[in-house]
């Protein structure tokens, strides 16, 4: 283990922190039947009909995520949260998914009471092959419901509707899978806080174990982007979907879930524990288009073609497996961790951060946030662990503020 | 090189709108003339200056000395005295064309007289100075050159049977037009024997050499070594280096009445030795200097502040360093409770300000925020007494002054006809007055009012240009001061006066210009987390007011693994649009807030 003292003249050192041992990978299966108008990740469209099974270009793409998965080099042990994101990963037939499940577990071997979540769209998938599914050793699924209002779900461009919701709660009931998630969109186009207030009671009624509510954000190069103009009609104002993050606060809390990250609501012990990992700015295997790794402190965004993933992951073979990128500076690193920590409830543990990055940044840490703790939006807890986290409401609403001034004291530094 | 009869030179310069070709043409004669080899020749030889070359305009004007034998075949010394092309330098315009005894008009061919042509031909033919003729661009398809010389004789005057037929793109009528200027333009007098008194029509600073003064001899013989005086400056000088522009500078001995050169004499600004000053011997010195000089008259002013108030110091130094080139610039430091420490600045007009903006945030690396142009305002206080006010925020108040006056200007328009209507709405809409419409030829009309300096140097050329889709042309100048009802109109932000935001308005006006700056400053101050009124008030009434809503959230939605890169880049760019705002009490403003009423229509 190495400790590097990085160079900055008008302050106290940062301390670059110890290497940590990937135990998680996420897998991006990138194949979605439409895209949706909000939609900015990196997705290769597939068409109405598409299925992994009928799919040769499917086959072709899993063939090469798997040739990645045996090139990357092994830097810690078995894997102890598998994720399949997408795209549809429920696009996938259940052989696909076995064989990349195989070798993950050939080059890494999966741990004992992994947690193995998959994105599934309703519509997509039945009682049979999510059983099948299960058996294969997926435990969590995440159920890209968004809303039970077709007009709602018509508007963003979704090919499901509410009846392939209630389905598809239908088939993982019968299955019999408990942790299960569900996600919501707030500030859809023409929707009404009576609107969101029926889904999240819906939501409840549907039992999950954890809930991720996303207030929606127009992204660049997106349809909404062309279409709308944030907080101008058919959007919903500001203060109505601030009113609507407020609502789901309240009513999922007193449904007794557990606020437990900005956007994320679980009941006890149903955290999702790889997300987790992102959140405590741990490192991670990524595999897939598009994908990112944080591994040895380098943070690797893949191709975001599949024609240029496929390229890469061959000269990636070629070189062994070795990431030729700079790995992300102390500074930089600690800018992260605060990023990411602070999106928890519970916050950044100091001890842990005073560990990492030396003692010296805890005073500068408590000095620059003392005007947002004047404000309500910071609190410092000192038992049972020193740590500094965000409000919530409050602090989670304008976390972006706090980052800013943190960004400002660690961020844009060249170390 | 310098033994050369009075007889036998030409002095002459060029008279063009932007466009015509007068650049072109200049390279044409060089390059006919020997004076430039072919390999030598970039386009464009007479525009040195990077921003000219960018924006294909004259600012600075230089000379070129050219010999060249005539079909007499007899040698003659031709002294091309290159002119700038715009309006707001209008004075060294008229000191050039006092240098010269001819004028080359350069009118495209497709194109006409425009008003800045028009006006730069009236001052060549009060200087007497004989005026020929160009007809340019004939080779293009639009070309028309029997009605362009119609024109040119409807609206001038000037008789057009022999003007010459050119194209100086194609190397066309070059011949003939160096034939005219040897047989048309005439000598200089010869005054070889009279006392030493030379006119300088321009001057730039050299790092090394001082400043470099381009002047045109009209009496007398200046040689190397003499002591000099400059009669408006009343500075003295050993002359290190005498020479002739040909067009890049070749030293010689000395330079008799009729001949044009440059020297320098380790002068350190060029505020000493300013354009339309006389240059006598000290020993023999001349009893009267040259007519016509006057002082440089900033018209515009505005205040300019560093975005990062340690760089104040900064911008001293690139001021003091501009000053030393540029005698027109005028500046003095200002305090700011909104902006902090930074200079009042004065401008011959809008482009003269743009330009030393440009070069102050190109060649200084300075993050500047400018507040909106002002003029200045003269007031009358109670006892009689008046003061100058070059800054609306420092206006005396309604109880302590009798009245306020501005400087008003005479604007001539060219426009074709179809836009007539629209150049008089913009017009009647900045207070103007109308004087006269003519129709010129051609569908062609000339418009002139009377309209207040305040009210043309925000962006009337840039409505006149869009309101014509570009054919309008303008040409302005200062004819004094009138009284009106003027008042001052403050912006409040959170119940804070913003001083830089305040401006002095008609009171007829100041309703809807208040409306319409708040509206504007709505769009650009960005949401904060409290309601923000914006208020415009005269005195301590609220004309207009609205408000910019509290902002209700600023968080990213979703954050896993693959967007921790993507959202620090959104953060950072956050981060840095912080720091180009200004506090203003409890509100972030961003720059282009301060130029707000520039944008209003």
């Amino acid at each position: 283990m190495t400790w590097h003292v990085a160079p900055l003249s008008d302050s106290p050192p940062i301390l670059c922190p110890p290497v940590d041992a990937p135990r998680s990978a996420y897998v991006h299966i990138p194949f979605c039947r439409r895209r949706c108008f909000y939609c900015d990740f990196p997705i290769a469209v597939a068409g109405d009909r598409a299925r992994g099974e009928t799919s040769p270009r499917i086959q072709h793409y899993v063939e090469t995520l798997c040739r990645e998965i045996a090139a990357t080099s092994v830097q810690g042990g078995s894997l102890e949260t598998v994720f399949f994101g997408g795209g549809t990963p429920s696009l996938l037939s259940v052989d696909q998914v076995e064989q990349i499940l195989t070798a993950l577990r050939d080059r890494f071997s999966i741990a004992d009471g992994a947690e193995i979540s998959m994105e599934m769209d309703p519509g997509t998938f039945t009682a049979d092959t999510l059983g099948a599914l299960h058996r294969l050793g997926i435990n969590r699924v995440s159920l890209g419901v968004q809303s039970f209002q077709d007009d709602l779900l018509a508007a963003c461009g979704r090919t499901h509707r509410r009846v392939d919701v209630e389905a598809a709660i239908a088939a993982i009931q019968q299955v019999g899978l408990k942790n299960w998630s569900l996600d919501l969109i707030s500030g859809l186009p023409h929707q009404t806080l009576a609107d969101w207030e029926a889904g999240l009671h819906q939501a409840i009624a549907a039992n999950p174990a954890h809930l991720s509510i996303y207030d929606l954000t127009i992204e660049p190069n997106t349809v909404f982007h062309r279409r709308y103009a944030p907080g101008d009609a058919p959007l919903p104002s500001d203060d109505h979907t601030t009113a609507m993050y407020r609502l789901a606060q309240h009513t999922l809390t007193a449904a007794g879930y557990d606020h437990y990250e900005i956007s994320n609501y679980a009941r006890s012990g149903y955290q999702c524990r790889h997300n987790r990992v992102y959140w405590q700015n741990r490192a991670y295997y990524g595999f897939g288009m598009g994908a990112t790794s944080y591994t040895q402190h380098q943070r690797f965004g893949r191709p975001r073609t599949t024609h240029d993933y496929e390229a890469w992951v061959a000269a990636h073979e070629q070189q062994g497996g070795h990431l030729a990128i700079a790995p992300t500076p102390p500074g930089e690193q600690l800018f992260d961790h605060l990023m990411v920590g602070l999106r928890l409830a519970e916050g950044v543990d100091l001890d842990r951060l005073a560990t990492q990055f030396g003692a010296a940044v805890i005073p500068i840490l408590r000095d620059r946030l003392q005007p947002f703790v004047e404000k309500g939006w910071v609190g410092f807890a000192e038992a049972p662990t020193p740590r500094v986290y965000l409000t919530d409401p409050e602090g989670f609403l304008f976390s972006n503020v706090v980052l800013i001034a943190l960004f400002e004291t660690w961020g844009d530094r060249g170390n | 090189m310098t033994d050369v009869p009075v007889s036998r030179i030409r002095n002459f310069c060029i008279i063009a709108h932007i466009d015509h070709g007068k650049s072109t043409l200049a390279d044409r004669l060089l390059q006919k003339t020997g004076t430039v080899s072919d390999r030598e020749m970039k386009d464009q030889f007479l525009d040195t200056m990077d921003l000219e070359r960018e924006r294909g305009i004259t600012i600075k004007l230089q000379a070129a000395r050219m010999n060249y034998t005539a079909q007499d075949g007899k040698g003659y010394v031709l002294n091309l005295i290159d002119t700038p092309g715009h309006v707001d330098f209008a004075y060294e315009v008229s000191r050039s064309l006092a240098a010269c005894e001819g004028a080359l008009l350069v009118v495209d061919a497709s194109q006409g007289v425009e008003a800045q042509t028009l006006a730069n031909v009236y001052l060549a033919l009060e200087h007497d100075l004989e005026v020929i003729p160009v007809l340019n661009k004939i080779d293009l398809p639009g070309a028309d050159p029997d009605r362009i010389k119609q024109e040119i004789e409807d609206i001038i005057g000037l008789d057009c049977s022999g003007a010459i037929l050119a194209s100086a793109k194609e190397g066309k009528g070059i011949d003939e037009i160096l034939e005219s200027i040897v047989y048309l333009v005439p000598p200089p007098q010869d005054t070889v024997e009279e006392p030493l008194r030379a006119l300088i029509f321009d001057s730039y600073y050299d790092p090394y050499r001082g400043v470099i003064v381009y002047f045109r001899v009209m009496d007398g013989t200046l040689k190397k070594g003499d002591r000099v005086r400059l009669m408006a400056s009343k500075k003295e000088y050993d002359i290190d280096e005498l020479g002739v522009l040909s067009p890049t500078q070749v030293q010689v001995d000395e330079l008799h009445a009729g001949e044009v050169g440059y020297f320098a004499a380790a002068i350190k600004a060029v505020e000493d030795a300013r354009v339309g000053d006389t240059i006598t011997l000290v020993k023999q010195a001349a009893t009267q200097p040259l007519p016509g000089y006057v002082e440089a008259k900033p018209m515009v002013f505005c205040g300019l502040f560093p975005t990062d108030s340690d760089q104040f110091e900064d911008l001293r130094e690139a001021l003091e360093k501009l000053r030393l080139s540029d005698a027109a610039l005028q500046y003095e430091p200002e305090t700011s409770s909104a902006m902090g420490f930074g200079f009042r600045c004065g401008f011959l007009g809008l482009l003269h300000m743009e330009i030393v903006q440009e070069r102050l945030e190109r060649e200084y690396n300075l993050d500047l925020i400018t507040t909106a142009p002002s003029v200045i305002y003269r007031v009358t206080l109670l006892d009689g007494s008046t003061v100058d006010i070059d800054n609306p925020s420092t206006l005396p108040d309604p109880q302590e002054r009798i009245k306020i006056e501005e400087p008003y200007v005479r604007v001539e328009m060219i426009t074709p006809e179809e836009f007539v209507g629209a150049l008089m709405e913009l017009c009647q809409s900045r207070r103007g007055d109308f004087k006269d419409m003519k129709y010129l030829a051609q569908g062609r009309t000339s418009l002139v009012y009377e309209l207040p300096l305040a009210e043309v140097v925000t962006d009337f050329f840039d409505q006149l240009k869009s309101r014509s889709r570009g054919y309008a042309s303008m040409e302005y100048h200062l004819i004094g001061y009138r009284e009106n009802p003027l008042v001052r109109l403050d912006i409040l932000i959170n119940g804070d006066p913003a001083d830089p935001l305040a401006t002095i308005v008609h009171r007829d006006k100041a309703y809807y210009v208040g409306k319409a700056l708040v509206e504007k400053l709505k769009e650009l101050i960005p949401r904060h987390q409290f309601k923000i009124p914006l208020q415009a008030a005269i005195g301590s009434r609220i004309v207009a007011s609205e408000s910019i809503p509290a902002l209700r959230k600023d968080v990213l939605s979703k954050c896993y693994g693959g967007d921790i890169s993507r959202k620090k880049k959104l953060l950072q760019k956050q981060a840095k649009g912080k720091k180009r705002l200004k506090a203003i009490g409890t509100v972030d403003v961003p720059q282009e807030a301060f130029m707000a009423v520039l944008k209003l229509t």
